[in-house]
């Protein structure tokens, strides 16, 4: 039928929806449970550091009816507080996807390209694809993001390079030398966005902290949130931190008031009182790790398991059947053929009961006929 | 050659604009290097049905018209508001013989419009717009199959072009190491293959071996919005290496359909060199006479999570719905329907597509009517005295009324034999007829 959607662009015509999981109330009445362990988000069990936790249960309800502030600004304070560096610098988002959004759009002109990893965060291309610009993506070498193809693949169209460190979700990660080498040899040729979202997970003194990247090469932007490690993913608070000039750039492009005002308080909260948090979340993964791989080992299943909260399982069976498998068992796992990783899953590494309970319906969702 | 040439028309219901399209269309049918026969049939597609639409379209409505030139058709779209139609001369069953009373039951001039295409679709928006679309295919030289290569050397790797040549080789390997029912009818004709891919309506991956021989073959194309059709994978060597070549295309058509609207893949084809874990059986259907009549598997995979659906369904089939659903593990919410008391219109229409070479005819509903069963018992008689085994039925079950036709299909013979998920803009149900000795 003729219409108003004739018009469109093509690019969004043909752009593929993200279909969100539906509530956990519909999923177990779906699939017939009465309870549901998500481990298909990487969330934090252990939700937010007590800071935060008491930041939001003292916020005042009425101040519901106020706007935030619209650039967060003592979120922004805290932040260059902590890292050292100006307010200015910092740009907070409603997660770091809207920063993603930001960043494509204040950088890239019609007809330019980003590059990226062909197996890595999917928003990368999703936001690029939307917004008419191409994506080269350059397939993992080792399960790695691979250094040379991706600067081989650095055109003279190409004004972005998202490298995700590490990656999801592979957990595979590029030390200093090997992200120094990266950055002289791009020599300033396009903006390149370090997205450290589970930075936090890795306790490897050889990894390369983007805060001090950014320093000797100005074409670094560095992504970080507050909905992995810091179990605020409800509240939706993600930032980048790059140059004076290029922070300023982007900002113009940055939709203001966007974060909510709980959100903002409680990540502010968050990075007051996170040692004793990071420790125990790092204990809790490390532990979750060492109670499932010996299980996944048994069911002779082949696994990937870098850095951050996750693992990877490659399946006997297609993925989405074992997804609904998993779910009729009251777990919910990321099937993995929507990120080219077919009959793979992704599970969230958490609590012990948790763990356990995976473990439990894996056996037997694999044993089913 | 260009790819695609369309031309769009508005035109008052006007007979006298008929012949002038008739022009028209012949020009796009030179211009893309048609035949003589199917510039001729285009022709008479489109004046015929330019004629009948301009008795039958609302009063000072305009009809849009919208010709379309592929490598492989020609396609022509009518676009039009009419408060009623009868469309029951565009069943392959109608014919111009007269009844009892000497009146012809049909307009002659649909009649011939639907004789001269190749085949036609019919969507109903709403109370009263239409869009009918009739096809004309090129003609296509049938190829003898082709010898497959000699020993294959690893290490395997799938072609990032697809040059026609090497498509045409494939297809014809295919055809030629595969039975009929596991190829697509496109393979018989492997230049019209290399075309379809050449279009974009259908897509594929060809491995080829360290010497560059062609190893294999995967391809597909769309049944929906949400759901591809695949066949395959087709393997060109001999021994071991047949598992390694059939994951490397596996693999790659998954990479390749990872990031795309699709949901759903599905396969009333696949080869024994499926690799094993990948896809889900879905059921089968009864094979063809040449093919022994032994069971044919159907096969799906999601492509990421179900987030479930609503589908309409007939309590006559409502414990067969229900099983396959739970079997499959996936959430539907049922909604029943009963079979319409009244029917208000009286010719029922249904599209019908025959492929003699796959013993296979396939069915589908577009209009219903009073005369719905009886139609569905003539389509089968008539098919049957084409000598074709096999006839399919697909009922959407995103429309009340097709959901509804259970009954009619049970008492012309029909089973349910399997629910595709997301085949149509929701699940479909495949009938199969059953043969009677």
């Amino acid at each position: 039928m003729s219409g108003l959607l004739d018009h469109i662009p093509a690019y969004v015509r043909g752009f593929e929806r993200y279909v969100p999981s539906r509530p956990d109330a519909i999923l177990m009445r779906q699939y017939g449970v009465s309870r549901l362990v998500r481990l298909n988000n990487n969330e934090n069990a252990l939700g937010p550091p007590p800071s935060a936790k008491e930041a939001v249960a003292a916020f005042d309800p009425a101040r519901a009816a106020v706007y935030p502030s619209g650039d967060a600004y003592d979120l922004r304070h805290a932040l260059a507080a902590r890292f050292g560096k100006s307010p200015e610098q910092f740009l907070v988002g409603n997660g770091s996807c809207e920063v993603i959004a930001s960043v494509i759009r204040a950088l890239c002109h019609p007809g330019d390209a980003i590059v990226t990893a062909d197996r890595t965060f999917a928003v990368y291309e999703w936001v690029t694809g939307f917004s008419g610009l191409a994506s080269r993506l350059v397939p993992l070498k080792n399960l790695a993001l691979d250094p040379a193809a991706m600067l081989a693949a650095v055109t003279g169209d190409v004004r972005v390079v998202f490298v995700c460190n590490p990656n999801n979700p592979t957990g595979s990660w590029w030390n200093r030398a090997t992200l120094e080498r990266f950055l002289r040899s791009l020599d300033g040729r396009a903006m390149v966005v370090l997205d450290e979202a589970y930075r936090e997970f890795v306790d490897d003194p050889d990894f390369p902290d983007g805060m001090e990247i950014m320093e000797k090469h100005e074409n670094v932007l560095v992504f970080r949130t507050f909905s992995k490690m810091y179990g605020l993913a409800g509240l939706r608070v993600g930032y980048l931190c790059g140059s004076l000039e290029a922070t300023d750039v982007i900002r113009r492009t940055h939709i203001a008031y966007s974060v909510n005002a709980l959100g903002q308080i409680a990540a502010a909260a968050a990075l007051a009182d996170d040692a004793e948090h990071v420790a125990a979340t790092r204990r809790m993964v490390a532990d979750a790790k060492a109670f499932l791989l010996p299980e996944v080992e048994k069911l002779g299943l082949e696994y990937i398991c870098g850095q951050g909260n996750f693992l990877m399982l490659r399946t006997p069976v297609s993925d989405t059947l074992l997804y609904r498998r998993l779910m009729r068992r009251g777990i919910m796992v990321r099937t993995m053929t929507g990120f080219r990783f077919p009959n793979w899953i992704r599970v969230s590494l958490a609590r012990e009961e948790a763990m356990q309970a995976f473990a439990t319906a894996l056996r037997q969702a694999l044993d089913t006929k | 050659m260009p790819d695609e040439t369309r031309l769009v028309v508005e035109i008052p219901p006007d007979m006298a604009f008929a012949h002038c399209l008739a022009g028209v269309a012949k020009t796009l049918a030179e211009r893309l290097g048609m035949g003589p026969r199917e510039n001729l049939r285009f022709q008479l597609t489109v004046e015929e049905f330019c004629m009948y639409l301009a008795g039958v379209v609302r009063d000072g409505q305009p009809m849009r018209i919208e010709l379309t030139g592929k490598r492989h058709l020609l396609n022509a779209a009518f676009v039009f508001a009419a408060s009623e139609v009868a469309l029951g001369a565009l069943n392959i069953t109608a014919c111009a013989k007269p009844s009892h009373d000497g009146e012809n039951p049909h307009d002659l001039g649909l009649l011939l419009a639907g004789k001269a295409a190749d085949r036609f679709f019919l969507e109903h928006h709403g109370h009263d717009l239409f869009r009918i679309v009739a096809e004309v295919d090129k003609a296509y030289p049938t190829l003898p199959p082709v010898c497959p290569p000699g020993i294959s050397r690893p290490p395997y790797r799938l072609l990032a072009e697809h040059d026609p040549a090497r498509l045409t080789q494939a297809a014809a390997l295919a055809s030629g190491a595969y039975p009929a029912w596991q190829c697509s009818g496109s393979f018989r004709t492997p230049e019209k293959f290399a075309d379809l891919v050449a279009c974009g309506q259908v897509e594929c991956l060809v491995a080829v071996d360290a010497g560059g021989q062609t190893a294999g073959l995967v391809a597909w194309r769309p049944c929906s919005d949400r759901a591809i059709f695949f066949s395959g994978p087709f393997v060109f060597a001999a021994g071991a290496e047949r598992a390694d070549i059939a994951r490397l295309l596996l693999d790659g058509m998954l990479m390749a359909l990872a990031r795309t609207p699709y949901a759903i893949m599905l396969s009333f084809r696949p080869t024994d060199d499926l690799t094993p874990g990948y896809f889900e059986p879905l059921g089968s259907l009864q094979g063809s006479a040449g093919a022994g009549e032994g069971q044919q598997p159907v096969v799906f995979r999601h492509l990421r999570e179900d987030a479930g659906l609503a589908v309409w369904y007939s309590p006559r089939i409502e414990t067969f719905l229900r099983q396959s659903y739970d079997r499959l593990d996936m959430f539907r919410d049922l909604l029943p329907v009963e079979e319409p008391a009244v029917r208000t219109r009286a010719e029922s229409l249904l599209g019908a597509t025959l492929d003699r070479q796959r013993d296979l005819a396939e069915l589908q509903p577009f209009l219903d009517g009073r005369d719905m069963a009886l139609n569905l018992a003539t389509h089968v008689d008539t098919i049957r005295g084409k000598g074709i085994g096999r006839i399919l039925y697909y009922m959407d079950l995103s429309r009340p009324w097709e959901a509804a036709l259970a009954e009619d299909l049970m008492h012309a013979g029909f089973v349910p034999k399997l629910v595709l998920p997301y085949a149509g803009k929701a699940d479909k149900v495949v009938w199969q007829h059953e043969r009677t000795s």
